[in-house]
């Protein structure tokens, strides 16, 4: 009996008990359905919060403007091989482009043809625009002057993209503002208004940016994040940057005037990145440093000041990749283990590029009676090597890891002293022009003259083909050419009619197509009239 | 923060000291009164009804389990137990309607797809398959699945990164007593949103009273090598000859393959027997032993088992140990307590495959020289391989703790369920494989659910006529998914095969491995919570024994939903109607026959916690080829996710809403049992990426509002069609579903919307294929009509003639049409049991129709002059694909040089028909049980079964290739999955 009533009230504490668990379970539960942030992203509540929130999204701009520039080898599927200077061994969406079959049905071609991913850089430079000022009250430690290097640097970068996008498209959609979660179909803009947009955002951003960051610069006094110039140099761009970009423009719209005006205010403050604040100088760079990673200078292998214009991939910040750089390309046994690069160039080329014997680039070494192998290794086999960059993973120059490290370089002082000369010869200016082209090869050996070479800018162009080799370059550079030399050869064929470059370019020819996916999604996006 | 962890130890504690449920219907199930051969379902519904009667006290925990009662799609687990599977998916396939199991590969122990009624989403990329996976109970614990969230970091998704195991492989069919599909929308409902796909009871034999009992099962057989036809060089040559007669030029010929060159050169045309070294007779094997005991008061059970799973080919093959105890206790007369614990560990012997490899990788080697077909040659690849370390391993361990208690009509049961898992991964290869730089990468990942579960139940009073059921309960799930991946290349030599560390560096920079050696290593580490919280009421009242109705209504809130939409309210509702005591009450043959309908609403909740963040910030600035781009400079950048798409606000939670209807009967004496029932299933408000003008820098805008109908019939048949226990029986069990799915509404009224290769148009199904219609060849150029281009590519003499549908001579993506499923519309099985006196013969056929494949095994074997011209992962070639296949189609000799892309897989040139019937099993036994030899010595044996099974023993199929089920989740077959092995083996079931 005892046992029974003990049994009871037992039973019931207990079951009191559990009841009050339940209930208590119930109540704490409901904060972890409310309270679980993720911890795999930054959201509207936790960015544009501190001074490393500045900091990450900048440096995205940075990031996907690099990736926009480098994806699927895009910057030299769309610079190098249209009547460039490569020969396509196997590949064939490769094959197609230097055909000028740029709607062929590849992946590859598909992909690099779409732009969205130079408009993913711009809605985020956009973006860092708009809310990037939203720190200065949060975050002390974010300065006024901090925000306005930032934001100006975002405006550079986004300017950048278009006149990238437009020297590939010509006309593209001018979007300046980032219509945050905001779709709007907009139409193509005119290439002119595109470039005048990109023109008053650098003229504006050059006003704000230093000449270094993190160093001694009065415009920019004392470190930037952290870090010192040297940290920064070739990994941020400069007030020279912001130039070599403006006079890259004018040039490429024909205002000669104001390109020569922007190059040499770039060349005047070369002093402003030499021998400063412990940071390797920026200077003109030597056959060593041009095609075997020399240290102090090398523009691929590492980040100096030599990359005026460019994104780097260090290695040692894990950003060794192999897709992106020309040497997925170019290079083969014996600087790694792969049979044939996937292009090269023939030996006829190299011959008729390549004509002066003393040209350190490329010539038959008059004591040891071989040839350079400075650029081109092999030149007696049926496929020599175009080596003249080769950054393996991390700084070798041959090796079996095929993870490549080098920059892409937009600009160095050689090539906005070529463009220097060539605005000059443009503007008549025979003998600065002279000056310029023989101070950007005066390390290569060899020198430009009016006997040698009578037709400067032909020598200037000339001398682009061999020292720019494999950076990109070589299809604005025919264009420019072409507009200055207003030649009436025929230039290109189309439906079995020869067009001259003047009826090619008014044609639409010079660029590229969109792709299908930008058209079907936005139909206010109309086909570049030479691919319809 | 939820520290589920600590509560998973506690709950491990309590566990190991502790206790475990028991199935009521076990009890019943040993004895039936049909000698030897039972009709489960008919049994259960006994067992139900005997059950409901109970009232004693270990039998009423069980309530827990016994959550399907009106459930008659169960699988007939005496046939299943004689054949060799490993996975449930395996186990299932083809005997429950509704259930569309996929074994895309033979490779023991890879994962393998289930489709419950119907996909209720898209199926766009290797991620989506994950969210249309049904939910697996295992005793009541819903298991926890593998998370797709680390393809975030891979460049290719074939395989998950990690062990990628088949988590479902954890269960041992010894130790099954019943696999419930369950399709109710008031059962689903009350499951919940785990249960959104549809789900899988599994009740394990479990502690029960009585006397000792023990089982021993065991089987020893072999996965037999396939014979193939092997090729070498020459087949290649001649393969390749009438392309160049046709469009050969020189430079063409010059560019020809080097190693097709020199016929002299026995690597290639030599002997082709790569087959002796590649397939192999592997023997496949088991044991396990079962022992159950104790009293009504105090009962046990433990398991334990070891399998051998093995794979016909690349010596790939699956170890599993597994251990189960559980326990039931009743301390006092109103107190039952039960627990189970489950252990499984799975280590996997993986293929070596060229393209695992380097998807693994991430590198690809030049690859102008493939693979040698002849056994030398391919031998001293193999030797290489052995310096790999490829070590896949699972460890999982899950369980769950009950307390019921009852007090007059009040009852009170709290539960605690956990599931607990980890994959480990150490991958090595040498450098002589990959040009020179070897490679590592370790792989540490885990997934972890914990579940509480609290239930009030009252049991109203209102006389005989009436019943009446309340209760009220809260559950609270917390889970955790978790990893840690490390890829490095270029490791100083051969022999160190793991990252090291450098011990002598200072501080904490002794961990950092870049720093060591020539090391250059990538970390990717990610980790996700998703828990939830629900409550509910139902209401069970039944009127005698006519009428039965339960309805519920539950909220349940999701951490992966947005703030403003986390909550939801979701109601259910189900009626049975007894028609045998209405209208046929004096029938003789009809025992019984109901008419049951029922509507149900269930939550269905993200895997990824991305969407509740709304617009948000990640690192994401890499590119198609190179995805994982960690940073600008040495900072982690973030930026909105361009690449993956934005997310917005206003983005809701979605929901499965279910219809049901069935009419079930049995009659003639028990022996005939038919179900038919009519389904409706509506999925709305999923999340689908709309196209968005790209000039926005986003690939895509995340929208809700996508759904997807699913509707179909479905017919169940179990009959004893001749039973005489003393001579021949023959039982014989058939399901069949069709399935009609189709979009009924996309997001913001859209009617189409493109996304890379595949196109949703509402009407159509969301698992169409969308491709070119090929109508044959331009033999000249003068066939072409002027101005015909591909995308504006100019068509010429040697090219296809694609329809040009919409007559602007011009073929693009507007001339695609949808056509073709990848998934079946009529699916089901067949068994049959013969039995004379003591013999047994069963077999068990399956079919899936009404699908299509795209044959991309032959696309890219045409398409073979850009394949090799392109250094990437679609141009490698396995040694397997040495072999030419009897039905092998062919097809017309276009230009492969051809800008247009002649062999595009998106054309209906290579859709096939998938249909197949597949002789799944045969199983030929005889029980000893009654030989006098036996009861002479001991007496005490219930059953001594000796069998002999054969597994996967004929296919017929009008497909080409080797196996349709081989084809991938989008419709591929790529021809680079392993067969599914023929397996013959030999076993014995003993019972004492």
């Amino acid at each position: 009996m005892n046992l029974s009533i003990r049994n009871i009230k037992i039973k019931r504490a207990l079951f009191g008990l559990t009841m009050t668990a339940a209930l208590l379970g119930t109540g704490a539960s409901c904060s972890k359905i409310d309270d679980v942030p993720s911890t795999r992203l930054a959201s509207e509540e936790t960015n544009w919060k501190t001074l490393e929130d500045a900091k990450a999204n900048l440096m995205s701009i940075y990031g996907l403007m690099r990736s926009a520039t480098v994806a699927d080898n895009g910057h030299w599927l769309m610079g190098d091989l249209r009547e460039g200077d490569f020969t396509i061994t196997n590949r064939s969406d490769l094959k197609a482009v230097v055909n000028n079959q740029l709607n062929a049905s590849y992946p590859v071609i598909e992909r690099v043809s779409n732009w969205r991913r130079f408009y993913a850089g711009i809605n985020a430079a956009s973006l860092f625009i708009e809310r990037s000022s939203e720190i200065l009250e949060l975050d002390p430690r974010y300065t006024e002057l901090n925000n306005k290097v930032d934001i100006a640097q975002a405006r550079m970068l986004r300017a950048y993209a278009y006149f990238y996008m437009s020297r590939i498209w010509g006309d593209v959609p001018l979007i300046t503002s980032s219509h945050d979660g905001d779709f709007i179909k907009t139409e193509r803009t005119s290439q002119d208004r595109v470039l005048g947009f990109a023109t008053s955002e650098l003229l504006d951003a050059a006003q704000v940016v230093p000449f270094r960051y993190g160093g001694t610069d009065p415009i920019y006094p004392g470190l930037y994040y952290g870090g010192g110039w040297s940290s920064w140099n070739g990994n941020v761009w400069t007030r020279l940057s912001a130039y070599i970009i403006l006079a890259h423009i004018a040039a490429w719209q024909g205002n000669y005037i104001d390109a020569a005006t922007y190059s040499k205010f770039v060349l005047d403050n070369q002093s402003t990145q030499y021998y400063v604040d412990g940071a390797n100088p920026l200077d003109y760079i030597n056959m060593d440093a041009l095609t075997e990673n020399q240290n102090n200078y090398s523009p691929f292998a590492y980040k100096r000041a030599t990359v005026m214009v460019g994104f780097p991939f260090e290695a040692g910040n894990g950003l060794s990749t192999a897709n992106g750089h020309i040497e997925q390309l170019t290079l083969a046994s014996p600087f790694i283990p792969k049979s044939k690069p996937e292009m090269f160039v023939s030996k006829d080329s190299i011959i008729n590029i390549f004509t002066d014997p003393k040209d350190l680039r490329f010539s038959k070494d008059l004591v040891s009676g071989y040839y350079r192998t400075n650029y081109f290794y092999g030149f007696d086999s049926e496929l020599p090597i175009f080596n003249k960059i080769k950054v393996l993973y991390p700084s070798q120059t041959s090796g079996n890891v095929t993870l490549f490290s080098s920059s892409m370089v937009f600009s160095r002082m050689e090539e906005i002293t070529l463009l220097r000369a060539e605005a000059l010869a443009a503007l008549g200016d025979i003998d600065g022009a002279y000056t310029a082209l023989n101070k950007a090869c005066n390390l290569r050996g060899i020198v430009y003259s009016t006997q040698n070479s009578p037709d400067v800018i032909k020598a200037i162009f000339d001398e682009r083909r061999k020292e720019l080799m494999g950076e990109g370059w070589r299809w604005y550079d025919i264009i420019r050419y072409q507009r200055l030399k207003r030649s009436n050869a025929p230039f290109a064929e189309k439906d079995g009619k020869q067009l001259t470059f003047k009826e090619f370019e008014d044609a639409g020819g010079i660029y590229w197509p969109v792709s299908q996916a930008v058209i079907n999604a936005n139909s206010s996006i109309t086909q570049n009239p030479y691919w319809l | 923060m939820v520290k589920t962890s600590i509560s998973l130890s506690i709950a491990l504690c309590l566990s190991f000291g502790g206790l475990q449920l028991n199935s009521a219907h076990a009890k019943t199930f040993g004895e039936s009164s049909l000698k030897g051969y039972r009709i489960p379902f008919v049994k259960s519904q006994v067992d139900t009804s005997e059950y409901n009667a109970k009232t004693d006290t270990i039998g009423q925990m069980v309530k827990a389990l016994q959550k399907f009662k009106n459930a008659k799609d169960t699988i007939n687990i005496r046939e299943a137990s004689a054949v060799p599977n490993l996975s449930l998916q395996q186990i299932a396939k083809g005997h429950l309607a509704g259930l569309y199991v996929q074994e895309p590969n033979g490779e023991p122990g890879t994962e393998q797809s289930m489709i419950v009624q119907g996909p209720s989403g898209i199926l766009f990329s290797k991620k989506d398959v994950y969210a249309l996976q049904p939910a697996v109970y295992l005793n009541g614990v819903p298991l926890v699945a593998d998370n797709p969230f680390a393809f975030d970091v891979q460049k290719y998704d074939y395989n998950r990164v990690g062990p990628a195991n088949n988590l479902l492989a954890q269960i041992n069919i010894s130790n099954i007593e019943s696999v419930v599909l369950v399709k109710d929308p008031f059962e689903l409902a009350k499951l919940g949103p785990n249960a959104a796909n549809g789900a899988l009871y599994i009740t394990t034999k479990n502690a029960k009273a009585g006397i000792r009992d023990i089982s021993l099962n065991t089987y020893f057989g072999y996965a037999t090598a396939p014979k193939v036809n092997t090729v070498n060089g020459v087949y290649e040559n001649n393969f390749r000859r009438p392309f160049y007669e046709k469009y050969g030029n020189q430079q063409r010929y010059d560019d020809y393959a080097l190693y097709l060159r020199d016929s002299t050169n026995t690597a290639y045309f030599g002997p082709s027997n790569w087959n002796d070294l590649y397939y192999k007779n592997t023997p496949t094997y088991s044991a396990d032993l079962g022992i159950t005991g104790g009293n009504e008061r105090a009962n046990f059970r433990f398991f334990g088992s070891g399998t051998k799973n093995a794979g016909n080919a690349d010596e790939t093959n699956i170890n599993r140990y597994n251990v189960f105890f559980g326990i039931n206790m009743a301390p006092f007369k109103w107190l039952t307590v039960s627990s189970n614990v489950n252990a499984v560990r799975l280590d996997r012997n993986r293929n070596k495959s060229l393209r695992d490899r380097f998807a693994e990788t991430r590198y690809i080697p030049d690859l102008s020289t493939p693979l040698s077909p002849n056994k030398d040659n391919f031998g001293l690849y193999l030797d290489e391989n052995k310096k790999n370390v490829d070590n896949n391993r699972t460890t999982s361990i899950n369980g769950n703790l009950t307390l019921s208690s009852k007090l007059n009509r009040f009852s009170l049961q709290s539960s605690l369920f956990f599931d607990y898992n980890e994959g480990i991964r150490d991958y090595f290869t040498p450098s002589t494989l990959m040009d020179g730089v070897s490679y590592i990468s370790t792989y540490f990942g885990y997934n972890q659910r914990m579940i509480w579960n609290n239930t009030i139940g009252y049991d109203f009073d209102l006389g005989d006529d009436h019943s009446l059921d309340l209760e009220v309960g809260h559950v609270y799930q917390g889970d955790t998914y978790k990893y840690n991946y490390a890829r490095a290349y270029n490791g100083p030599n051969d022999y160190v095969k793991l990252v090291f560390v450098d011990p002598g560096a200072p501080g904490d920079s002794y961990l950092n491995a870049l720093n060591a050696g020539n090391f250059y290593v990538f970390r990717y580490i990610d980790k996700e919570l998703n828990n939830l919280l629900s409550f509910y009421g139902s209401a069970k009242y039944s009127y005698k024994d006519i009428f039965k109705l339960n309805a519920m209504v539950r909220r349940d809130g999701s951490s992966n939903g947005q703030p403003d939409s986390r909550w939801m309210t979701t109601p259910a509702v189900s009626m049975t109607y007894n028609l045998k005591d209405q209208l046929f009450a004096g029938s003789s043959f009809f025992n019984q026959l109901e008419l049951s309908a029922g509507w149900g609403r269930n939550v269905r909740i993200f895997l990824d916690d991305r969407y509740a963040a709304g617009p948000q910030y990640r690192s994401e600035s890499g590119w198609y080829e190179e995805p994982t781009i960690p940073g600008y400079g040495g900072v982690l950048g973030i930026n909105r996710p361009y690449e993956s798409g934005f997310i917005g606000y206003g983005i809701k939670l979605p929901y499965a809403d279910r219809t049901n209807i069935s009419l079930d009967g049995t009659f003639l004496n028990n022996r005939m049992n038919a179900a038919i029932s009519v389904y409706n299933r509506n999925d709305k408000n999923q999340l689908v990426g709309v196209p968005v003008p790209l000039e926005s820098g986003y690939s895509v805008n995340y929208k809700s509002g996508l759904e997807v109908n699913n509707k179909g019939i479905e017919f169940l048949l179990n009959g004893q069609i001749i039973q005489n226990p003393e001579s021949f029986n023959w039982r014989s069990s058939i399901n069949l579903n069709y399935n009609k799915n189709e979009v009924t509404a996309l997001p913001d009224g859209y009617k189409e919307i493109i996304n890379g290769d595949n196109r949703l148009e509402v009407g159509k199904p969301v698992t169409s294929y969308w491709i070119y219609k090929n109508q044959g060849i331009y033999n000249t150029d003068a066939d072409v009509p002027a101005g015909h281009t591909f995308n504006g590519i100019p068509l010429f003499a040697g090219d296809p003639q694609w329809a040009d549908l919409n007559n602007d001579n011009r073929i693009d993506t507007r001339d695609k049409v949808m056509e073709g499923n990848r998934l079946p519309s009529l699916i089901g099985g067949w068994s049959n049991t013969f039995a004379y006196k003591n013999f047994d013969l069963n077999f068990h056929f399956f079919f899936a129709t009404g699908h299509k494949i795209l044959n991309q095994y032959q696309a890219t074997k045409y398409d073979f002059i850009k394949r090799e011209a392109s250094n990437d992962i679609t141009s490698v070639k396995e040694v397997s694909s040495w072999q030419s296949f009897e039905k092998e189609k062919t097809y017309p000799i276009y230009n492969p040089w051809s800008d247009v892309n002649a062999y595009r897989v998106d054309q209906d040139l290579f859709l096939e028909d998938a249909s197949y019937l597949k002789l799944r099993s045969v199983t030929l036994g005889y029980d000893f049980k009654n030989a006098s030899f036996l009861n002479s010595s001991s007496g005490k044996f219930r059953r001594v079964y000796l069998y002999a099974t054969a597994l996967n023993v004929l296919t017929f199929t009008k497909f080409t290739g080797v196996d349709p089920e081989l084809s991938n989740y989008n419709g591929l077959y790529d021809g680079a999955n392993l067969t599914i092995p023929r397996t013959f083996v030999l076993g014995l079931k003993l019972d004492l």
